[in-house]
């Protein structure tokens, strides 16, 4: 067939361009930084010199060493996995009913409605952020209604400022786009005879839903919960702006090192293996996702 | 008939209420009598009388706007290429290289991506910037084309193509139009990122390279003042406004799609 | 794609042809306006102004390798850090005639004998800032670190209270409270301030130091580790807000961390002649002044004095009497070892 013989060198044209941006803005810079990890720290920052005064090679594991003899580290890991996944879940939740809404509505009002998700978000991130401090601020409604409330029945005041629940408010609130755009994306080509049929058929909302709408909607849900869980499992600024003192995530080591320590090859480490951890999260979940649906679409 | 369930469209606007209630915060406190972003005191326009007069903030919008609007276009061609080409094709360097640069942490990246210019003595600026944000935006418009593709019917491309349109024509009358809304939508993701990008920007931005981020981050020991809020307000209207202008310009290039496929 | 990179690589490489530029990486909001535009007129040229808000950010992109920048205004251990990372362009002294306006005190700093790299600009302390109504309230002390380090005080203002999140800061300010030196660097000692941050940290509400000014200025918070200049700006913008309650700067009596950021200029700075002039400029005692006036910083210039208010020349928190000066110290920069101590018993206190 025609398609055929093209396709060898439509892989290239295609697959081409990006691959050598990437090559050279990224993968070359990124090796740069690898290769950091096998380094020593220079004396008052940045990177000793490769070689050392003897000449030889000062390439060592031990940044590596010190990373996996410390359960402390591997601690911090968890403690950001558990947010990360807690953002993504909720994410789903929030995100799913408004972007099968806007894959719903007629063209007239999609795009506005889409826009209207984004628009948030071209605000500065900072100024996001200081608004939820002023929400959850001591003073402000929401925490004086909760405390009253909590007062009712003899409980302790809480602080929502500066705590646990104001980084994930936060975190879901950063991340909330991120999860509705992929799932728009795919959600907008289902079929509405499909669920017209199933429904005529005697399928209730919930199993419309449950046996038709979501197993279709996978690939969107896996795009946005990576897009969610991958950067929010390396996120500092949150935080540092609002987080309480027990809410250091691994991000914030991470900054740390490169900053305050001026330690660049643990900074490296850390960073090499936060990388493979979220890449190993998101290929494990896509993995489980394509056996999953095989089941439920039989 | 299609019955639209009210539980959706509740549930739809909860979530919009919660995506624009610290929104409403960020404008109306652009009016606060105080320079700082904690209490209202008052109203007042001197915060968007002193941004006017503030060069040096309407050039970093001006810079961000910029770098954005560049970065979004070339890093959705090219993301747009590898999501096509990653659902197309069995790939093993592409997709690692796509989605590294999202998990990668981003203090990494920038003094990764420093270090690299500097090897190259690559004169750091707004370019070194773009180049940067292309980076790591080009994942995002990827891993969206893609999950918009799984499923796509490839019979629909064949046909095309045994009516006898070239590969180009195939693309741009039918898969093109399919995927839109996926390309759109990584458009927008892209767009979203570099515009409020700190940390990358911070490291391979030059010496007298001022973005809306940059300046408003090294406020933040001092007091981001509602001067930050009166730029952003603006900055989201001036983009809204350029959107709907470019959307009644090209009608055809931002429509998503509506043929859907016979069933 | 590729020639299209080269035609970008090619037009940034084009030098700018742009009339003279001093290029400075400063803080934000630490030169007054007016300042920058008296030099520009003086030195028939453009400012082009770039911020940082940290040290550590400033220290990782010249580490990296950034060019381009003239003057940097790093703080003490900073300015210790460039000189030994070879970052630094000597000073040329017969271009900076007004190097004589700086009080000697300030001078001729162990990391930087004879000021050969840098010149002091301005500087500010690491203290106590506080609500003075809440404090007096809980009958609660203020010049003292015990006040964010003893449980028995903190158990009154449990989530009123933040540090700072330096680890150098608080490493400083926990030392001083156990009535060591700020800049000790014996491991059991360290040991001793960890474990006092650790029976501390169930009552500060953060480790914050962004947001944690304006929370003081508005009432949440009570009690901050905070800097002198950030202190003192809270309660000019409490009282403009019409709040009922001042925000009052406190000094230990233990000591405190004195941090003097100086001028210095970059080993590849494009224009050093601009460089001394500015550093010049700078040093004259009217303009020195003018940052004083305008933010509330310590000033290390004896000519400046003359140009500065009078209620911030008496301020002690701004200009410390000679009791409190003998007991303020520099801190310095700590050997990558050390580092990584630090580094590992602060990441341990915040996780867990």
């Amino acid at each position: 067939m025609a398609a055929r013989t093209e396709s060898r060198w439509g892989k290239w044209l295609v697959s081409g361009p990006p691959l050598l941006y990437l090559i050279v803005f990224f993968a070359v810079p990124a090796l740069i930084m690898v290769m950091a990890s096998f380094r020593t720290p220079g004396e008052f920052g940045g990177l000793a010199p490769l070689r050392d005064e003897n000449g030889n090679l000062d390439l060592n594991l031990e940044s590596y060493t010190r990373f996996f003899g410390d359960a402390l580290y591997a601690q911090i890991f968890l403690k950001s996995f558990w947010y990360a996944l807690l953002t993504t879940l909720i994410c789903l939740v929030l995100a799913y009913p408004l972007a099968a809404l806007i894959a719903r509505s007629d063209r007239k009002h999609r795009d506005l409605l889409l826009l209207l998700v984004i628009l948030p978000f071209w605000s500065n991130f900072l100024i996001r952020v200081y608004a939820w401090m002023i929400i959850l601020g001591p003073n402000a409604a929401f925490a004086q209604s909760l405390n009253a409330l909590l007062g009712v029945f003899g409980q302790e005041p809480v602080s929502l400022l500066f705590s646990s629940f104001a980084v994930l408010v936060c975190l879901v609130y950063v991340h909330l786009p991120f999860m509705v755009l992929p799932l728009y994306a795919n959600l907008e080509k289902h079929d509405q005879a499909l669920l017209d049929a199933a429904q005529d058929l005697g399928a209730n909302a919930w199993q419309r839903f449950w046996r038709i709408t979501f197993p279709l909607s996978l690939p969107g849900v896996y795009a946005g919960s990576a897009l969610v869980f991958i950067p929010a499992f390396g996120i500092f600024a949150i935080p540092d702006i609002l987080g309480g003192p027990n809410d250091s995530l691994i991000g914030n080591v991470i900054k740390q090192q490169f900053l305050e320590t001026r330690d660049w090859p643990f900074g490296s480490v850390l960073s090499i293996v936060l990388t493979v951890a979220a890449l190993a999260v998101a290929g494990l979940a896509a993995w489980v996702g394509r056996r999953g649906v095989g089941r439920l679409a039989a | 008939m299609r019955k639209r369930s009210p539980w959706l469209w509740v549930c739809a606007l909860v979530v919009y209420a919660f995506l624009y209630l610290p929104l409403v915060i960020v404008v109306v406190y652009s009016f606060n009598d105080s320079r700082l972003n904690a209490e209202w005191v008052g109203f007042t326009l001197d915060w968007y009388r002193k941004l006017f007069a503030n060069d040096e903030m309407l050039l970093a919008a001006g810079n961000s706007l910029l770098i954005a609007f560049v970065a979004s276009v070339v890093s959705t061609i090219l993301g747009t290429m590898a999501g096509m080409a990653m659902h197309r094709y069995r790939l093993r360097l592409l997709p690692i290289l796509v989605l590294t640069p999202i998990a990668i942490p981003e203090i990494l990246m920038g003094v990764s991506l420093l270090i690299f210019f500097v090897l190259l003595n690559f004169t750091l600026g707004l370019v070194s910037v773009a180049l940067a944000h292309i980076s790591f935006c080009i994942g995002f418009v990827a891993i969206v084309v893609r999950a918009r593709l799984s499923g796509m019917d490839e019979t629909l491309v064949e046909a095309a193509r045994d009516c006898g349109a070239s590969p180009l024509q195939a693309f741009a009358h039918v898969t093109l139009p399919l995927i839109m809304p996926g390309v759109i939508a990584g458009a927008l993701m892209a767009f979203t990122l570099s515009i409020d990008d700190f940390v990358i920007t911070f490291f391979t931005a030059g010496a007298g390279t001022v973005t809306l981020p940059l300046q408003i981050y090294s406020m933040i020991k001092i007091a981001v003042t509602p001067e930050v809020n009166a730029v952003s307000t603006l900055l989201m209207l001036l983009t809204l406004l350029l959107i709907v202008i470019a959307s009644k310009v090209s009608p055809s290039l931002l429509r998503s799609n509506q043929e859907k496929a016979p069933s | 794609m590729k020639k299209l990179a080269i035609v970008l690589l090619a037009l940034a490489a084009l030098p700018a042809f742009a009339k003279d530029q001093l290029h400075l990486y400063n803080w934000n909001n630490y030169i007054a306006q007016e300042t920058v535009k008296r030099f520009e007129d003086f030195c028939k040229c453009e400012v082009v102004q770039t911020y940082y808000s940290d040290n550590e950010e400033l220290l990782a992109k010249l580490a990296a390798g950034a060019k381009g920048y003239d003057v940097l205004v790093p703080t003490g251990n900073a300015v210790q850090a460039l000189i030994r990372g070879s970052q630094l362009k000597p000073l040329d002294k017969k271009e900076l005639p007004n190097l004589k306006n700086v009080d000697p005190t300030y001078l001729n700093t162990p990391f930087d004998p004879d000021n050969k790299y840098s010149a002091p600009y301005a500087m500010s302390m690491t203290i106590l800032g506080y609500n003075e109504e809440k404090m007096k309230e809980l009958g609660l002390p203020t010049d003292t670190w015990a006040a964010i380090f003893d449980p028995k005080y903190l158990a009154k203002v449990k989530g009123r209270v933040t540090v700072l999140d330096s680890p150098d800061e608080l490493f400083a300010a926990a030392l001083k409270y156990l009535g060591y030196s700020a800049n000790d660097t014996d491991e059991k000692h360290w040991k001793e301030a960890a474990d006092v941050m650790r029976k501390a940290k169930p009552f500060w509400a953060a480790f914050n130091a962004s947001s944690y000014i304006k929370e003081l200025t508005v009432g949440n918070i009570w009690l901050v580790h905070g800097y002198s200049n950030d202190i003192f700006q809270a309660n000019q913008d409490a009282q403009a807000a019409g709040r009922k309650f001042h925000i009052r700067q406190g000094l230990p009596k233990e000591g405190a961390v004195l941090a003097v950021d100086s001028m210095v200029i970059h080993k590849a700075a494009p224009r050093p002649d601009l460089a001394h002039k500015f550093i010049n400029f700078m040093l004259d005692g009217k303009n020195s002044a003018e940052l004083t006036n305008l933010i509330g910083s310590g000033n290390p210039n004896l000519d400046a004095q003359k140009y500065i208010k009078p209620e911030l020349k008496a301020n002690p928190a701004i200009f410390p009497p000679k009791d409190v000066q003998a007991k303020l110290e520099q801190l310095q920069d700590l050997k990558p070892a050390q580092r990584r101590l630090r580094s590992r018993l602060w990441t341990e206190i915040k996780a867990r």
